[in-house]
């Protein structure tokens, strides 16, 4: 095992040209040989000023149970000297076997001045052979977008709930995609932020003789966090993009409306209130509510369905975290393509 | 893995949340709900998957035993053992919601009004916590107690459901205890239920390396031009633990290790490994290509069985430098008992993708350590340019417990001036890859019967081939000129005549 155990730092200096060689020696340090087996590299970048150290602490959680090679990458763009540093370090956790160890490596690199203009480079040559590559963008994207950097991203994952612009985010997004020719998968952490809820929703229907609900929804009622209205309207056009509704012009920000495929309208409420993100949504025909709120010991969520004057029966779910590597970690988990997000988002683009 | 037949049109809320299929909500009836196996694994798996949000909102549990209890009471009890026996903490506010669901019937087995009542008490389920009328029917009691509970089940009209409903039974083994009775439960069985109705639980193919058998053969084409005749020379299977008999005593002494692990666990692995590629990932699919690997294991004669297969029992020693008391001297053991605790087998797929390959396999208590595997020993490459004989074989392992991976043993030449070749092992870990714990095989295995997906289930006939590869070696066994047992000390790795049935081929146990 690797001589250097979790310690949330950055490591040990390394000079570029001489990384791979230091990773060598670190895990040679070790009490033996070992094989990693690694799943990904995984990178991060940010621009924010410290965000090396609580990156790389980030990292060091999120490879608990996900082995990769992570590199880490803060860029100051706005500094007057060219200069890169890099540093090296290992991540080892036990794992849940007791004995074993989930074993991940971590290049950091702090970039200065004009050497942003080298990140595809400076990237590139240190991914781990033969293994995708997922680039967590913690900054807005911005133009010019460098097709030869998003050539190589097998999965772009950022968090479209502190976007100012979501339709010229999403748009520089596909045009990097297209412009190197690249089929990348978009990973958004606000949508990934939904998977409790809506499971918890699609659960209510998993039978078919509950399906006879889909015509018969008038109201759809969510209560979101402050700063998470774009969350909710994710979720209201989920809903529609899986029910086949079609957005009528917003009453108000607060209301929406849509038209199911018969012609049926659906009210969409929208209500900020303080809690979770997504505090509670309710899903209502004339005779039955479909309530899916937070449980009061917070991380449960309680689901239940009932008719007027009828008790209901709530059932306790998982309801996830919202912190980024809890969201980072089940985005990591799920894999797979994301076309129901693309679906979702084409349905309430212009009110994100 | 795919439907099955009376699985319904997909939920479209669904897509991209799930890539399995998806259980429904049902009432799950326990029989033997007092018993051991409902307080260390069924409760305790159900427990988890509420506590994972994969169980169905609308499910419930009704525990069907002789006990006076009421609902509450074991609840209680229930909950203890789930504290004790859970793969994650019992969280209080999750397990009050659970327990909510949980009912108490008592009844003798075969008292045809407790099946009535059952039956009147889950259609008040039904109404009150949206089962559905599905109904997923658990045999947790003793075999023989199958036949009078499933005949009441038909006279109570418990085995047919209306339209959009079903009704699923899971039968634990052993599935009989020979071909006969083993047909004999099977028509038994199909009186009250049909084949796609029968769900026949064998734990091992609910492990996670279990069905990553499946995907290393057919997700890595490098294996696919390997995997026959051409290139392997032979596979080994172990299934070697330390524990003694405990207390299964009783049940042992009847069995043996042959009917006890070989009949099920170890014909199960076989299969994965021995399989053709199946058309689909149906479950029929993959149970026609298994049933067809059992089909085509060698028969042998009674002098065949003498020369390829070794029985033994352990005598005293020591596991883990701690004294352990021989096989007759356990409670409960008759002090003259034949009873195999090891088997050793040498045995031969003739089909055209395994000819001449031996497969050899080793099941044993009070072994040195506890560890089930699959090795494919592979051919030695031509010893002409080395100027050595390389009698390392090329080694594939996959370790089905209790550190899940797989290792591949490969020749590499030591760095230095002369050219010196040495076998080195590569080794991938599931706990260093993926720090996610797998769920228990109970977990994976009662979500599959709730959801319709009988692949990791064994099917009637591969039950029925595998007693008529076991019983003619029962037979020759317990025949006048009954083959000889082999004494070990506990602590070792069995007789030495398990040994010699490689040796005697030029081979070798794997080291382990």
């Amino acid at each position: 095992m690797p001589a250097v155990t979790e310690t949330y730092s950055l490591g040990v200096p390394a000079q570029i040209s001489r990384i791979d060689q230091e990773l060598k020696k670190l895990w040679q340090e070790g009490e033996g040989a070992m094989t990693r087996a690694s799943l990904m590299n995984l990178a991060v970048y940010s621009e924010e000023p410290g965000s090396l150290n609580s990156n790389t602490q980030l990292m060091a959680k999120i490879t608990e149970n996900h082995a990769c090679r992570a590199i880490v990458i803060e860029a100051d763009c706005r500094a007057k000297e060219n200069s890169v540093d890099a540093w090296i370090s290992a991540h080892c956790h036990v794992s849940h076997v007791g004995s074993k160890q989930v074993c991940s490596e971590q290049i950091s690199f702090l970039l200065k001045g004009g050497c942003t203009t080298l990140l595809p480079n400076i990237v590139f040559s240190h991914l781990d052979s033969d293994l995708p590559f997922y680039l967590w963008w913690q900054e807005e994207f911005r133009e010019p977008m460098d097709p030869q950097l998003w050539a190589w991203v097998d999965r772009v994952i950022y968090d479209s709930h502190g976007w100012k612009d979501f339709r010229a985010q999403m748009r520089l997004v596909k045009s990097a995609e297209q412009e190197a020719k690249q089929r990348i998968v978009f990973c958004d952490l606000n949508w990934t932020r939904l998977d409790n809820v809506r499971f918890a929703l699609a659960q209510f229907f998993d039978h078919p003789a509950s399906h006879h609900h889909f015509t018969k929804f008038r109201k759809l009622r969510i209560d979101f966090a402050p700063g998470f209205r774009s969350t909710a309207v994710l979720l209201a056009g989920w809903l529609a993009a899986q029910l086949n509704w079609r957005a009528e012009n917003a009453k108000s920000p607060q209301e929406l409306r849509f038209i199911d495929p018969s012609g049926r309208k659906i009210d969409i409420e929208f209500r900020e209130r303080d809690g979770e993100p997504i505090h509670e949504v309710a899903l209502t025909t004339a005779e039955v509510e479909f309530l899916v709120t937070y449980a009061k010991c917070g991380d449960l969520l309680e689901v239940s369905r009932a008719k007027p004057g009828e008790k209901p029966m709530p059932q306790l779910m998982p309801a996830g975290k919202n912190d980024p590597v809890s969201l980072m970690s089940e985005e990591l988990m799920r894999g797979g393509p994301h076309h129901v997000y693309l679906r979702a988002v084409n349905c309430v683009r212009d009110l994100l | 893995m795919h439907r099955a037949a009376d699985q319904p049109e997909p939920n479209p809320l669904r897509e991209g949340l799930s890539t399995r299929a998806v259980p429904q909500p049902c009432a799950i009836v326990i029989f033997g709900a007092t018993g051991d196996l409902t307080h260390r694994k069924l409760i305790p798996a159900l427990y988890n998957l509420a506590a994972d949000g994969e169980l169905p909102a609308g499910a419930a549990i009704v525990g069907f035993a002789r006990r006076n209890k009421s609902d509450d009471e074991f609840r209680r009890d229930l909950e203890e053992a789930t504290r004790k026996f859970s793969r994650q903490p019992v969280r209080d506010e999750i397990w009050k919601t659970f327990a909510q669901s949980i009912f108490y019937h008592r009844s003798e087995f075969d008292d045809e009004s407790g099946y009535k009542s059952l039956a009147k008490r889950l259609d008040e389920i039904d109404k009150n916590y949206g089962t559905r009328g599905n109904r997923l029917f658990y045999f947790a009691a003793a075999p023989d107690q199958f036949e009078p509970i499933l005949k009441h089940l038909k006279a109570a009209g418990l085995n047919e459901t209306c339209e959009g409903s079903w009704a699923r039974i899971i039968v634990e083994k052993p599935f009989g205890t020979d071909l006969a009775s083993a047909r004999e439960l099977n028509r038994i069985i199909r009186n009250s239920f049909t084949e796609e109705q029968t769900y026949r639980i064998d734990h091992f193919l609910g492990k996670e390396t279990a069905q990553n058998i499946l995907v290393l053969r057919f997700a890595n084409a490098i294996f696919a031009p390997l995997w026959n005749t051409h290139y392997v020379d032979h596979v080994q299977i172990t299934a070697a633990e330390t524990l003694g008999v405990g207390t299964r005593a009783g049940f042992y002494e009847r069995a043996g290790a042959l009917r006890d692990m070989v009949q099920n666990h170890l014909l199960q692995l076989l299969c994965l490994v021995a399989m053709e590629p199946p058309t689909d990932l149906a479950a029929d699919s993959i149970r026609d290509e298994k049933v067809k690997v059992v089909r085509s294991l060698r028969r042998w004669s009674r002098n065949e069985i003498a020369a390829n297969v070794v029985r033994g029992q352990y005598t005293a020693g020591a596991i883990h430098g701690e004294p352990v008391v021989g096989y007759r001297q356990e409670q409960n053991v008759n002090p003259d008992s034949q009873t195999e605790t090891f088997v050793a087998l040498r045995l031969f797929i003739d089909n055209w993708r395994w000819a001449d390959v031996p497969v050899y396999m080793r099941v044993g208590k009070r072994l040195p350590k506890s560890e089930t595997d699959i090795s494919i020993h592979f051919k030695k490459a031509p010893a002409v340019l080395f100027n050595k004989d390389l009698s390392d074989l090329n080694v594939l392992v996959i370790r089905i417990q209790p550190d899940e991976g797989i290792s591949l043993r490969i020749h590499a030449k030591v760095p230095g001036t002369s050219f010196r070749i040495e076998p080195v092992k590569m080794d991938f870990h599931y706990g260093t890859s993926f720090g996610k714990p797998s769920p228990e095989a109970y977990e994976r295995l009662l979500l599959d019967a709730m959801s319709g997906d009988a692949t990791l289930f064994a099917r009637s006939d591969e039950v029925e081939e595998a007693w008529a590869f076991i019983d003619p070696i029962e037979e020759a066994w317990h025949a006048n000129d009954a083959a000889e047992l082999f004494f070990y000390p506990a602590g070792s790795w069995g007789p030495e005549a398990a040994d010699d049935l490689l040796a005697r081929d030029g081979r070798a146990w794997r080291r382990l």
